[in-house]
């Protein structure tokens, strides 16, 4: 009961009216994010957190902020799946199945109007969950050690790439290169490392201006690559004529995604798009042969958009509980606890309990206003779809300029970002997956520190890594993320891409 | 190949980073059991192996875009370089027209919407800043506008 009572003082928090004006604005930025072609969830939560600090917003008010650009685009992905057969992120690959046959059919309004429920159901299951697993998980956590704790870090990573992932080694190189950024700089001893004698290099890389250079920069470079400047054709969307019927009809699948993605979201190395394949998956075996699934059945579009929601909420159990993001977007969330001085883990919930509990009701309030904004509005959503990308993204890459030089008002960051950016375009190209840098750099100071102070207690003997059971577990899960994506990796793989290929659009 | 080449960079790269943890020297107050060297001379090892295996049994190649597509890359480098370096000197708003503008045009604008995109985002960003959000950006050499 003691949840109920931090919940009730959340809402309190979450419910001032200029949290809940920045929950709204939060909100509808996200599903724009989304929706834009070119700017996925991450990219955009990267954009915002520099202009969140220049507008000095309090702690748990840019937070609450951040997480609702969090929770709208993944509303936002599934309008270019639905319309346009194009998702407009990974776990929204899904959606298109049942979602594009349905636009075709003339439903586009329909199928959007259902996904949007879908998502709510799914983002208010995974809620749930969150409420009532992170106290638990967070008391859990408390027992962990320096040795633990090393030992979840390495989990962090070698499960990031998620047993879908398609070259392990890619993600410990990429982590690596992660790491090594994050060591220079001044050390807690008050050694310089591979500072060059620069003086901007004294307190190290500044985290924020390389996830902006290798989201919003790179995606630049790759747009300009493949010339796909030209945007999309015009959309109508037919005039929506929804029962309360159709509603009762998705909401089973609707619960089962939701409740099958937070799983997904929660477990190590599952993620998003597993959750949603499941979701569809399941419906599919569920409903059986009562349903015409990859021909336009509302219970194709709920169960993994469900799905989808449910595991980007789940995501942020162990982000807000031990610290350890298990997504892209989770990853720039933390980065921005790390910028407003929240250590993230279990003390959170005893030492910022406000900022916590004040987030998780704004997920509540947040996917209320989500489902607000989205039916009525899905209009205006739809119409900025077609806003070709040739003028969107040089804007977004200014206003990626803008937010990192009001962080510090010099030329050097943006030269930094610039160069983060040419770097992540090389990545991109050859495969390096960018999340592990990103999170290399963001956990590279803890990291070192808890190795520091399980050393110190036992006096330099390094077996104390792997003393306790709870240590000698994580490292079993660390090396079985990475063995696993060789063996059932190619299988999965091959089953996904096997239902996506064969429930896609079949002629016209 | 290029997975390849990439090691062998890394591993170049992952001896050098090792070499120089070697050269840090003692924190004040003796050495620890941990000291600054410690994680980096870890890290390195473990760029060495990966790197090992990306040359052992590389992926397939991804094309490099060279030719046109190459030099429009370039070109939006060079633009971003001397967005950065004109932003302070040239001020917020005509630097973001040209930069924007080039952008937009590079991407297969028309020359002269893509311009007038450039010039119409950087005033109201400039606008919303300096008088909405109370950031000053600079003016640079439209700085005789300035009020007040």
């Amino acid at each position: 009961m003691e949840t109920l009572g931090y919940l009730i003082d959340g809402f309190g928090v979450a419910l001032a009216p200029h949290n809940l004006m920045f929950a709204l604005l939060g909100a509808f930025l996200g599903t724009l994010i989304g929706a834009l072609p070119g700017l996925g969830p991450a990219n955009g939560v990267a954009i915002l957190i520099p202009l969140a600090f220049t507008l000095g917003l309090a702690p748990e008010t840019a937070l609450i902020m951040l997480t609702s650009v969090y929770a709208g685009a993944m509303y936002g992905g599934r309008i270019s799946s639905i319309l346009l057969n194009i998702p407009g992120d990974e776990p929204a690959m899904m959606t298109c199945l049942d979602g594009y046959p349905m636009a075709q059919q003339g439903k586009a309004a329909e199928a959007l109007a259902i996904s949007a429920v879908a998502s709510f159901i799914g983002s208010l299951v995974a809620t749930i969950g969150l409420i009532l697993l992170a106290p638990v998980l967070a008391k859990f956590a408390l027992t962990f050690g320096p040795a633990e704790y090393f030992a979840l870090f390495l989990l962090a990573f070698a499960t990031l790439g998620g047993i879908t992932g398609k070259n392990p080694m890619k993600t410990v190189v990429a982590a690596c290169i992660g790491l090594m950024i994050a060591t220079m700089g001044i050390d807690n001893t008050g050694v310089q490392r591979y500072t060059f004698g620069v003086l901007e290099l004294y307190e190290g890389v500044d985290f924020i201006i390389a996830i902006v250079g290798l989201f919003a920069i790179s995606e630049l470079l790759f747009f300009i690559e493949e010339r796909a400047g030209g945007g999309k054709e015009k959309m109508t969307v037919n005039k929506l004529s929804l029962k309360w019927a159709d509603i009762r009809n998705i909401l089973p699948s609707s619960l089962r995604g939701g409740v099958l993605g937070f799983i997904a979201g929660v477990l190590p190395g599952a993620g998003a798009s597993l959750g949603s394949f499941i979701g569809y998956t399941l419906e599919k075996k569920v409903v059986g042969k009562k349903g015409y699934f990859g021909q336009g059945d509302p219970r194709g579009v709920a169960g993994p958009e469900a799905g989808n929601n449910g595991a980007s909420s789940g995501a942020l159990v162990p982000m807000l509980t031990l610290g350890v993001p298990g997504s892209g977007t989770t990853a720039v969330l933390l980065a921005l606890l790390i910028s407003l001085n929240i250590t993230p883990g279990p003390l959170m919930f005893t030492q910022n309990a406000d900022i916590v509990w004040g987030v998780i009701a704004a997920l509540l309030i947040g996917n209320f206003l989500l489902l607000l904004l989205n039916i009525p509005l899905v209009g205006i959503f739809v119409k900025l779809l077609s806003v070709p990308p040739m003028f969107l993204l040089p804007i977004v890459t200014m206003i990626a300029f803008v937010g990192i030089y009001s962080i510090s008002n010099t030329t050097f960051d943006l030269y930094f970002m610039v160069a983060f950016g040419v770097a992540g375009y090389i990545f991109r190209k050859l495969e390096i997956p960018l999340v592990p840098v990103i999170l290399g750099l963001l956990l590279g100071p803890e990291m070192e520190k808890n190795l520091r102070h399980a050393m110190d207690i036992s006096d330099g003997d390094w077996t104390i890594l792997w003393d306790s059971g709870l240590a000698i577990g994580l490292w079993l899960f660390a090396g079985l993320g990475l063995i696993l994506p060789y063996v059932v990796g190619p299988l999965l793989r091959r089953r996904m891409k096997v239902t996506t290929g064969t429930g896609g659009p079949e002629g016209d | 190949m290029n997975d390849r080449i990439f090691g062998i960079l890394l591993i170049v790269l992952a001896v050098a980073y090792g070499w120089g943890a070697t050269q840090l020297p003692a924190p004040f107050g003796g050495s620890e059991a941990v000291g600054p060297e410690t994680f980096p001379l870890l890290l390195s090892v473990v760029l060495v192996l990966s790197s090992l295996y990306l040359i052992v049994r590389p992926d397939p190649d991804n094309a490099w875009p060279w030719s046109r597509t190459g030099i429009e890359l370039l070109i939006a480098v060079v633009v971003l370089v001397l967005y950065a370096a004109l932003l302070q000197p040239l001020g917020f708003i005509l630097s973001t027209t040209l930069a924007v503008g080039t952008l937009c045009w590079r991407m297969g604008s028309a020359p002269v919407r893509a311009y007038l995109t450039g010039a119409a985002s950087g005033v109201v960003v400039f606008l919303l800043f300096n008088f909405a959000l109370d950031l000053a950006l600079p003016l640079g050499v439209l700085s005789f506008l300035e009020v007040g």
